[in-house]
Formats: C-alpha cells, structure tokens, sequence
C-alpha cells in the first residue's frame, strides 16, 4: 500500500519535472487560437495533433490554445486530403472563422492529396483549392516539427 | 474440432472457389438469411457489380459465401445482420447495385451528392447526382469536429431524447476512393497505399493484405519473418492503446494521466527510430517480410526496457482515474455478440474473441487477458491496460524463441481452385481487420478490407442512447472510434 502511494506520488511529480516552460521572450504574445479540421485521411497527421496537445508538448507554454468552434480561431490546421464530401465544410469553416485568420496544411495530404490524390472522391489537397502558404511536411509529421513549425509561422517566417 | 452450424453447412452446400469460401445460387443465399437455426457471427458484407459476399466466423475460423448478381440486384443480407447495412450502401454507391428486402431507407453511404461521377466503379458509371437512392442525410447540422472523433464523423445528437439520430449520422465523409485505386495494381504497390489505411492500423492492415496474398499466391513465411511481423504488431498495439488511454484521459481532465501516456508514446516512437523503424510504424510491412534495416530484435528488447516502468505507473494512474469512467457508455454483451465487435471493445463485452489466439507460432502463455463484462469506458480503459501489459509478456516470449518453429502457413491454396485468391487478418489494436483479394494475372481484380470500426458505428446508437451531449466526446474516445477504414 505504502509502494503504491510513492509510485503515485512519484507519477504526479513526473509530471511537474516534465513541465515544459515557456521560451525566453515568448511569454508576451496573446496566445493564437487553433482549429482543426479533418478532411479525409489515414488520420495520422490528426493524432499528431491530438498528441500535441496530450500534455508532453508546449503547446500552451509557446502561446497556442486549442479552441473547439472555428468562430474563435485564428489559425486553421487541416490535416487529409480534401474529400468532395468535405470540401463545403472546409469553406463553412473558413467562412467562419474571424478576420486575420490563417490556413496551415499539416502533413503531405492536406498539401496534395498525399496518396489519395486524384479520383473520383478527394480534390487532391489544399495547395489545388488555394495559395497554401504554411505547410508542415511529413506522413505524418511529428508533433515537435509542427510545434516547432507554429512558433516559426508565428515569427512571420513561411514554409 | 468445431461440429459445423447448419449455416456452416448450407454454405459448404455450394461451389468451392477457394479455401473457405464457397459459392451459393439465389435460392441457397436468400435461404442464409431466413434460417431459424442459431446464426454465425457476420465479420462483413461486401458487394461489386458481379457478386455479393459475406464473410462469417465459424469458431475462430473465417467462411466466406458469395452469390452471383443478377441485374445489378441481390437479395440484402442486414434483414438478419444489421452490421450489412454499411456494405449495402457503400455497394450502391460504388457500384449501383442494390439490396432487396432490406429494412434501411438506402441512404447514400459515400456520394451524398458531392461527386461528379455516379457508381464510379460500376463498368458504365453515370454523370453526378444520378445516384437514384436517398442521397442526402439528415437537413440537421452536423457536429463534425471536436466530437471526440480524431477523424471525419457527423454526429446528430438528438435534441428531445437525448443520445443519437444513429440513423442520420454520417461516417463516410472522408472516402477518398481506396478500392478504386488499387484495382489493378501489382501486390507490392498495393502495400504502401494499405499502409496509410487508418492509422490505428499502421502495421495491421498491410499485415493482414500480405497475409491475404500468401494464400493467393500459394506462399509461406518463414519463422522468424512471422515473429518479426508479431514483434511489429505487439508495438503498434501498445502505441495505439497509449493513445486511445491518453484520448480518454484528456476528455476526462485527468491531464496527469495524459502527460503520462504522451510521453510513454513518444518514447516508444523514439526506440523504433532508434532501431531502423519509423516513429509510428508506417511502411514497415513489406508482402514477404519487412523493411529492411530494422534491428528487430534489438527494438523488442528496448521496447520492454522503455516500457516496463512507464506501463507500471500508469496503471495505478488508470486505477485511480478509473471511477469517472464508471457506467459510461456501455456496450451491451449482446450486441458486442451480435456484430462481432472485436479488440478491447468487445472483450471488455463479454466477447473474447482474439484473433492472435488461432495464429501459427503465437506463444499462447502470454496472452492472459481474458476481457470483462461490464462493457463500460472504465472496462475499455482497463483491458487496454492489461493488454499492454500482455504486449510486453509476449514480445518476451518471442524474444526467447526468435525465429524457431514452424514456417506460418497461410489458409491452404486449393489446387484446382477456380481463382487466385487470398483472406487474411491481423488483430489490430482497435480490433479484427481482414483483407479479401483476388489476383488476376498478377494484378488486384478484386479487395475488400474490413475495418473493425464498422460494427461500431452501427452500435453507436445503442451505446449512446440517451446520453447528454456534453459526456459524448467522452463517450467516442472511449471507444476509440475513427472512422479512417470505415470511409476508405
Ligand atoms: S499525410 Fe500521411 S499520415 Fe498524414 S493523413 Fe496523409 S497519409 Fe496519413
């Protein structure tokens, strides 16, 4: 019983010691909301996402926030190939979501489609609907390149 | 040895066209559904333009049946097994033909009027919206992100009674067409595409595909690729369980939990980098082995270094996180039964199913998971625990025998059979996923890949029956639902 109270406390610590603190200088910014949209895919590049926000990144420490309505999102992450049947939600999202916002193609299909380009089903990816101008690349990528990717975008540089 | 079921026997009545599986005419397939007798477990239902199929569980062994189709109509198998409902449709929008005397409405499972083309696989496919069956789903607004769905799903709450609009909701947003594009293709071109199925299913489905082509072609594998392949699967399975724990975790605030399986997951993709692999085991499986330069044995004795203490911690942190998840979303014993629902749903349902248990060379002693009952999240959350813990005690048993026994024979290849073809499965993390091809001069000229989720999806209804909408994200990462291999 006793074994079993250190080990729990010792889980709780872990996660104090593993805490992940903001960057030097990037504590001032007014966190960037971020919305994500699944097209059509595997899903990997949907879990990546799910994992970044799971506790082991510094998601919130570098100024980001999940929000759960495109009405409060800044940035739009959208991972898959664009499916026809998800094409109007992607637009309905867009539409949604207020002025200043930003579209980010996480992973190689929602680029172009990635394996599931072409066909009667999918319009490939993003980059053949608009001008994608943030991407991360990867099938799928980790969660520190596209945490590392954000915090990039954030400082104005593009990929 | 298993005395055969009535249906068993009505089945093996018909035309033997390969390894278990059997050809019936109209009367004998119509009489499948009409039988008194107890009924075999149905894993799939899948049709195309020529011939409709139905893969069974007799025991822990598959028999598939099939029939021809006669003016692009057949007699519906979901008037007896609902979980054909979903092959019903997609068959209607793949292919125009249609289920008779069936109850559902025959709403569009896939188009739902958004492509260009009508029944893009049938020889002569039509211009866009000439679907012909119920092409819209519900006018209601679908609540398709932050659902608890990592992936693409539509949910229809229902606003008076609470729980679902099962019947409106949407799981085939995110087609995008796999079956079309890998008719033709060689084997090993098929690979890499089933290799980005679903991502619950990274080592599993390709797995279950290469298994599927060793019958069609008439191979066998040798030991150590077979422990090699086991090794992957056991991985997978752990990383996937830690994911789908973390899922829960996050969507019940225990944010200490969900650190915990992160950082455990992450670790894990570290040791298989580390070792050759990639993070999350894409493109591992190869038709006859797998990818060249991975250190298998090495990377199971990391493995079990690495996750040793991490598991030990977090089960007590699963313990004690346990009570919120107490009576939430059950899914009954007999529906767990009654559609064959597989993976740590079904056996923390009374169904114990597991497919490993069948497998040439598995170390038998290993697996002592033997599920629970209750069917609720707290069970979900605990098997996938326990199963992890059996992962490590397998991959040890491996480790011990490496590459000894014998050579893993696929189902036999019958000599004088009629076509080339192959079934195979994988016990993948989320469940049975099984593969059906047919080759023809080398080429794929027929597959059908059953995702373990479909029998999900058509229980939801009953599982979420009249929950409050704010416990439903919960609710689906619980069950660990993605719809990636059901849409295909
Ligand atoms: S980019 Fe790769 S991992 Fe991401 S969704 Fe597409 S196939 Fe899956």
């Amino acid at each position: 019983m006793k074994s079993r109270t250190v080990s729990l406390i010792n889980a709780f610590l872990d996660v104090r010691r593993w805490r992940a603190h903001a960057p030097a200088g990037g504590g001032h910014h007014l966190p960037i909301s971020l919305y994500f949209l699944e097209t059509g895919s595997c899903e990997g590049c949907a879990m990546e996402l799910e994992t970044l926000c799971g506790g082991a990144y510094a998601l919130e420490q570098n100024g980001f926030r999940r929000v759960l309505q495109p009405e409060d999102a800044d940035w739009l992450l959208v991972t898959g190939a664009v499916s026809r049947r998800c094409a109007e939600r992607l637009d309905h999202v867009w539409r949604a979501m207020p002025a200043g916002k930003s579209l980010i193609a996480i992973g190689r299909c929602a680029v172009d489609g990635g394996p599931f380009a072409g066909g009667y089903a999918t319009l490939g990816g993003l980059a053949g609907l608009t001008r994608v101008q943030r991407s991360v690349p990867g099938c799928p990528p980790e969660p520190a390149a596209i945490l590392a990717a954000l915090v990039a975008f954030r400082e104005g540089k593009a990929a | 040895m298993i005395p055969l079921s009535s249906m068993g026997r009505l089945v093996r009545g018909g035309e033997r066209l390969s390894y278990g599986h059997y050809a019936v005419d109209a009367s004998q397939w119509q009489a499948l559904w009409h039988m008194s007798a107890v009924a075999l477990p149905m894993l799939s239902f899948w049709a195309d333009e020529l011939r409709a199929y139905g893969l069974f569980l007799e025991g822990d062994q598959p028999l598939l049946v099939s029939t021809a189709i006669d003016d692009k109509r057949y007699v519906g198998p979901s008037q007896r097994y609902p979980v054909a409902e979903w092959g019903e449709r997609v068959a209607f929008d793949l292919y125009g033909v249609e289920a008779m005397d069936v109850p559902g409405d025959g709403r569009s499972a896939l188009d739902g009027g958004a492509w260009d083309i009508t029944w893009p696989l049938a020889q002569r496919p039509g211009p866009g919206g000439s679907h012909g069956g119920a092409l819209k789903a519900s006018k209601a607004p679908f609540w398709v992100d932050g659902n608890g769905v990592s992936g693409v799903f539509g949910l229809v709450p229902d606003g008076q009674q609470g729980g679902i609009c099962a019947e409106q909701c949407e799981a085939g947003l995110g087609h995008r067409g796999v079956i079309a594009q890998l008719l033709g293709r060689t084997p090993d071109e098929a690979m890499g595409l089933v290799s980005r199925m679903s991502a619950g299913g990274y080592v599993a489905y390709p797995l279950a595909l290469a298994r599927a082509f060793m019958q069609a072609e008439g191979r066998s594998i040798e030991p150590a690729i077979r422990d090699g392949w086991m090794v992957l699967l056991e991985i997978e399975r752990i990383s996937v369980h830690l994911h789908d724990v973390m899922l829960t975790a996050c969507a019940m605030d225990a944010g200490v939990l969900a650190a915990h399986c992160t950082h455990a997951r992450e670790a894990l993709a570290r040791v298989c980098v580390d070792h050759g692999a990639t993070r999350r085991l894409t493109d591992m499986i190869r038709k006859e082995g797998y990818r060249r330069g991975v250190e298998i044995v090495p990377l199971a004795q990391a493995v079990l270094r690495e996750m040793k203490p991490r598991l030990s911690k977090l089960a007590l942190l699963v313990d004690v996180y346990a009570p919120r998840l107490a009576g939430l979303a059950v899914l009954p014993v007999d529906l767990a039964r009654g559609l064959a629902i597989g993976g740590p749903l079904g056996r923390s349902s009374g169904r114990s199913l597991d497919l490993r248990r069948a497998e040439n060379g598995m170390r038998l002693d290993a697996l002592r998971a033997t599920g629970a009952s209750e069917g609720d999240a707290r069970a979900r959350q605990a098997v996938r625990m326990t199963e992890m813990f059996d992962s490590l005690r397998l991959l040890e048993r491996i480790l011990s025998s490496f590459g000894l026994g014998d050579a893993d024979e696929a189902y036999p290849a019958i000599p004088q059979a009629i076509h080339q073809e192959g079934l195979g499965a994988a016990e993948a993390a989320r469940g049975d996923v099984w593969v059906w091809v047919r080759l023809k001069e080398g080429r794929i000229d027929a597959v059908h890949m059953r995702d373990p989720a479909v029998p999900v999806v058509a229980a939801l209804g009953r599982i979420m029956m009249d929950m409050d909408v704010t416990m439903m994200p919960l609710a689906l990462r619980s069950l660990g639902l993605s719809t990636a291999g059901v849409a295909q």
